[in-house]
């Protein structure tokens, strides 16, 4: 199947390690451009140059701080004059779980809420221009299930859930579509569940015991779910929450 | 390599921790004969040669605060009674009555006005005096002596220490670098919060060289490869005693960056007032930020680092002094392991987890921990030692196998081999060891 992303250009933050360097692999692999960023310097030069040697694509690659709402701005706008215009928007960057002291909350809300909320706003005009424009947020299925501890991550996952269902309704009049992709536990080196399984087996093995088919998921896959639905072969899906956990979830989601 | 940091020096340059790396010592790469575990008749040559010719850790002088307060430990087939005299001293004695050699008191600690043995009350005074004879007249040959035999004692580090050789060396002598090493901590603010013997089925060498390498850790504690750099360790063998330094609140060259803050150092994050929530995906910048958080701090947290350079605020200093107390220090508790020998089994030991930790000026003295002896595997000792525990009796069942050949020691473990060295010049004397001797 085409996807139809070849040519078109894409954002995705935090994207040198991890689920956001594999979206943006995966959509690089499509044949689009992408704007990359983490907060270090050499890692998203590295990425950077990683990726456009792999895929022959014009890449972006220039150090971010989402945090900093101007310098956040300033990067976008800078991102999508280099691209020369915005298809997909994948604010994927986190600020992780804990429940350390109340700094947890603001932290999930500067950086999962408001990065997503910010760049949304920064690029809507871009993604209305594209005419198949789409915002692909990440959630988690910590939000929808218990998991851990009341955690100011699990929370503010809920809300951008919220706030992608209501967002896709606002937006769909202008050919904007705008969903959420919710992976379950993803396990890949410099992974947390990798330092889980190293320092709390127990813990690890009683999550994997909980999905059926045995094993967590990889950053790929949660970036071929991004892909699609990024994609104007997901041309009727917006609004949803795509839960991606190879059956961690045990809820009815009607 | 752990380093004071040059931009920013703690506030004093004198009595400090020697940082520098010893040379190097000069040590074969021979096989280490496993029978030096095993072998009773090596057992007794390490009693008659080193053990009894040393300065032993008996007990800590918070245990005996008090004038007539008193320890009874023991080492291989003795037992030592550590009693706190009425000028502040410290004597000690063998815990034997000099009448028919009942032990005058069962291991442990304890209080008393005067040492009364429960066989025929023969009664000694605090310093080791006859108090009273019962029926005297009746021996004609008179006293067998002027009391109970005394040996030397000495105290250094808040610990006390005793040795089973009347002329035995001063204690400071001894000790050699250890005191200049380890007294900017100020073992003297520390207090004990866990006293805990566990009986263990391996040599008391088995188990101190379970402490003195950190090859074991991507062994038997993985999760410590989220903890500590196991790889790029300092280790300096001095003329007895060794060291390394660990560095803490760091990962392990092994394992990949994670983006949370692993448990262990959010714990020591939060144990210097500092919150994890900020150094989220920046792990490699903890270290360094947790030195200068502690730093910055230890006036309002009521704690003195005047003397530790910034290394010292986070990592493991940990040492040996020969023969049998290991000891992981930090700036803000510190560990003692003291391994025993079994009185007539090689096959066994004791070890003693003694554990500090450093009480704030203006904070209360904690009251002692209650004492607490059982054996392996009736109960966890946390799960780090857990881990090196269940290792050790089939560490030992192997060290008795035939198809067993000796212990092959790499650089990692250097510790162990000059631990080695050190001891066959105590058991036959500077380089004088046999060709073809255990």
């Amino acid at each position: 199947m085409d996807l139809g992303l070849k040519g078109k250009n894409a954002i995705i933050t935090g994207s040198t390690r991890g689920i956001g360097r594999a979206i943006a692999e995966r959509l690089a692999s499509e044949g689009m451009n992408v704007a990359i960023g983490a907060r270090d310097d050499e890692a998203t030069a590295a990425a950077g140059k990683e990726i456009a040697e792999a895929h022959g694509v014009k890449v972006f690659a220039k150090p971010c701080n989402v945090k900093d709402a101007e310098a956040y701005k300033a990067w976008l706008e800078a991102a999508i004059e280099d691209l020369g215009g915005l298809d997909v928007f994948v604010p994927n960057v986190s600020g992780g779980g804990g429940m350390d002291s109340e700094k947890n909350w603001w932290r999930n809300f500067e950086i999962d809420v408001l990065h997503t909320v910010r760049g949304a706003e920064t690029c809507l005009p871009a993604l209305k221009e594209s005419g198949a424009g789409a915002i692909v947020i990440i959630g988690s299925t910590n939000a929808v299930e218990t998991f851990m501890g009341p955690m100011a991550y699990n929370a503010m996952k809920a809300a951008l859930v919220t706030y992608s269902k209501q967002l896709s309704q606002f937006v769909a009049g202008k050919g904007v579509r705008v969903n959420t992709v919710s992976p379950g536990p993803i396990y890949f080196e410099g992974g947390a569940w990798e330092m889980i399984k190293g320092t709390m087996p127990k813990m690890y093995e009683g999550v994997l015991k909980q999905i059926p088919a045995g094993r967590m998921g990889t950053p790929e896959e949660v970036a071929n779910v991004v892909a699609f639905l990024a994609s104007p072969a997901a041309s009727l899906v917006t609004g949803v929450n795509l839960v991606a956990d190879n059956g961690f979830t045990k809820r009815v989601q009607l | 390599m752990p380093e004071a940091n040059a931009t920013n020096p703690p506030t004093g340059t004198v009595d400090m921790t020697p940082l520098d790396k010893a040379p190097a010592p000069e040590l074969p790469n021979d096989i280490i004969a496993k029978e030096r575990y095993t072998d009773a008749d090596f057992m007794r040559l390490e009693w008659e040669r080193m053990w009894s010719k040393i300065w032993l850790l008996g007990c800590m002088e918070q245990d005996i605060p008090e004038a007539g307060d008193y320890v009874a430990t023991e080492i291989g087939h003795e037992s030592i009674l550590l009693v706190r005299q009425a000028d502040g001293a410290v004597r000690a004695f063998y815990n034997v009555c000099q009448h028919r050699g009942n032990q005058l008191r069962p291991e442990g600690a304890g209080h008393a006005e005067s040492f009364q043995c429960a066989y025929h009350h023969w009664e000694y005074h605090l310093d080791g005096t006859f108090k009273r004879i019962p029926d005297s007249e009746t021996f004609p040959q008179g006293t067998p002596c002027t009391g109970l035999e005394e040996i030397p004692c000495d105290t250094w580090g808040s610990m006390v220490w005793f040795s089973l050789d009347p002329d035995v060396e001063p204690l400071a002598d001894f000790l050699d670098m250890i005191p200049a090493h380890l007294d900017p901590y100020q073992f003297h603010k520390m207090a004990r919060d866990r006293h805990v013997t566990v009986e263990w089925d391996c040599n008391w060498k088995t188990s101190v060289d379970a402490f003195n390498e950190s090859y074991h850790v991507q062994g038997i504690h993985p999760q410590l490869l989220w903890h500590l750099d196991d790889l790029n360790i300092q280790i300096d063998c001095y003329e007895r005693h060794n060291r390394y330094i660990i560095e803490f609140a760091t990962l392990s060259p092994r394992v990949n960056q994670p983006p949370e803050i692993p448990m262990g150092i959010k714990h020591l994050m939060k144990e210097g007032g500092m919150d994890p929530a900020d150094y989220y995906g920046r792990v490699k910048d903890v270290r360094a930020d947790l030195q200068a958080h502690k730093r910055e701090h230890a006036p309002e947290q009521g704690k003195d680092y005047s003397r530790l350079h910034d290394a010292q605020l986070t990592d493991d200093f940990h040492y040996l002094i020969f023969p049998n107390v290991t000891m992981n220090v930090h700036a803000d508790d510190y560990w003692i392991f003291r391994q025993r020998p079994h009185a007539s089994d090689p096959n066994k030991c004791y070890f003693d987890i003694w554990t500090f930790n450093l009480v704030p000026e203006g904070e209360e003295w904690p009251d002692p921990p209650e004492f607490k002896q059982f054996r392996h595997g009736d109960r966890s000792i946390g799960l780090v030692l857990d881990q090196d525990a269940a290792n050790l009796p089939g560490v030992q069942k192997g060290m008795n196998s035939k198809g067993f050949r000796g212990l092959w020691i790499g650089d990692q473990e250097l510790r162990i081999r000059h631990f080695h060295k050190v001891l066959d010049d105590y058991l036959y004397g500077p380089g004088g060891k046999p060709d073809g001797a255990l």
